[in-house]
């Protein structure tokens, strides 16, 4: 049986390879749409080569999460590990309000918020 | 698009319809509703993370401990079964992305924080206590809130 230390920390680990891969997913997708920012109505090339790489990354990103993710499977009940992905909405909600610049309502991040209480709620039981 | 939709909202909605236009008019068009995809995708999230469940657990009675990276779980059919649903919910959240801003889209997809646990509980057995119950409520009420302005809105393009 794996400590307890490690568990948490491999766990924490799969929350960050999520958020920057599901980043860097959009991004790529973004990049393939010639870019969401570009006001006027101007078609500028697509750049495929940083769209190819960016989904490459993405998919390297969450490849790894997911052999972890098997591995703390495989240690703890499915309905006790799930829980602790409480964080992930909020990381993921505070990383596209910084890195992409995404705005949402007020409503949204309210119910967000209480998504997260209730998935910490489970998680302590 | 009404006045009564919120500024921010209507923002990310103009630039997602910027940026690819709404799917053909096919009879298959309600099939790649984004929102639609979210919920299929959801579905599948829940059926993979359930039969990898299952592949894991048949190869650690099988073998004993797997270790920190799982791929002696690959030995179950189980675990395929299980890649096989998250790859197709990878090209559904692929399109769901295509049309809608990560933090909405992302907000939307924690609805497998309460298919999972009740997932869990009625076809793997795992116990959902009380308490368990009222946070599974709490995420419902969460995504309540976010879902109903979206719906606002899609009533009113």
């Amino acid at each position: 049986m794996k400590s307890k230390v490690l568990l948490i920390t491999i766990a924490v680990i799969c929350q960050a390879l999520i958020v920057v891969g599901q980043l860097l997913l959009k991004k790529s997708i973004g990049a393939a749409q010639g870019g969401h920012s570009a006001a006027d109505g101007s078609a500028a090339p697509v750049p495929w080569r940083n769209v190819v790489l960016k989904f490459l990354l993405a998919i390297a990103c969450l490849a790894v999460w997911f052999f972890l993710w098997l591995g703390l499977m495989s240690q703890l009940d499915l309905s006790k590990l799930f829980p602790f992905e409480g964080l992930n909405p909020a990381l993921l909600a505070i990383a596209a309000a910084l890195v992409l610049k995404e705005r949402m309502p007020l409503a949204v991040w309210i119910g967000m918020a209480l998504v997260c209480v209730g998935i910490a709620v489970v998680a302590g039981s | 698009m009404t006045a009564d939709a919120s500024p921010p909202l209507r923002d990310a909605h103009d630039r997602a319809a910027d940026a690819a236009p709404t799917p053909p008019a096919t009879p298959l068009r309600w099939f790649l509703d984004p929102y639609v995809q979210i919920v299929i995708g959801a579905l599948l999230v829940t059926a993979s993370e359930l039969l990898m469940k299952k592949g894991a657990d048949a190869v650690e009675h099988a073998a004993g401990n797997v270790g920190i990276f799982g791929v002696a779980a690959l030995a179950s059919g189980w675990t395929w079964l299980g890649i096989i649903s998250y790859v197709l919910s990878f090209v559904s959240w692929v399109h769901v992305l295509r049309f809608l801003p990560l933090g909405i889209a992302y907000a939307l997809i924690n609805v497998v924080h309460v298919l999972i646990p009740i997932g869990s509980w009625v076809f793997l057995g795992e116990q959902i206590s009380a308490r368990r119950w009222i946070g599974i409520s709490i995420v419902v009420l969460g995504l309540y809130l976010v879902a109903r302005p979206l719906a606002r809105l899609e009533e009113n393009l």
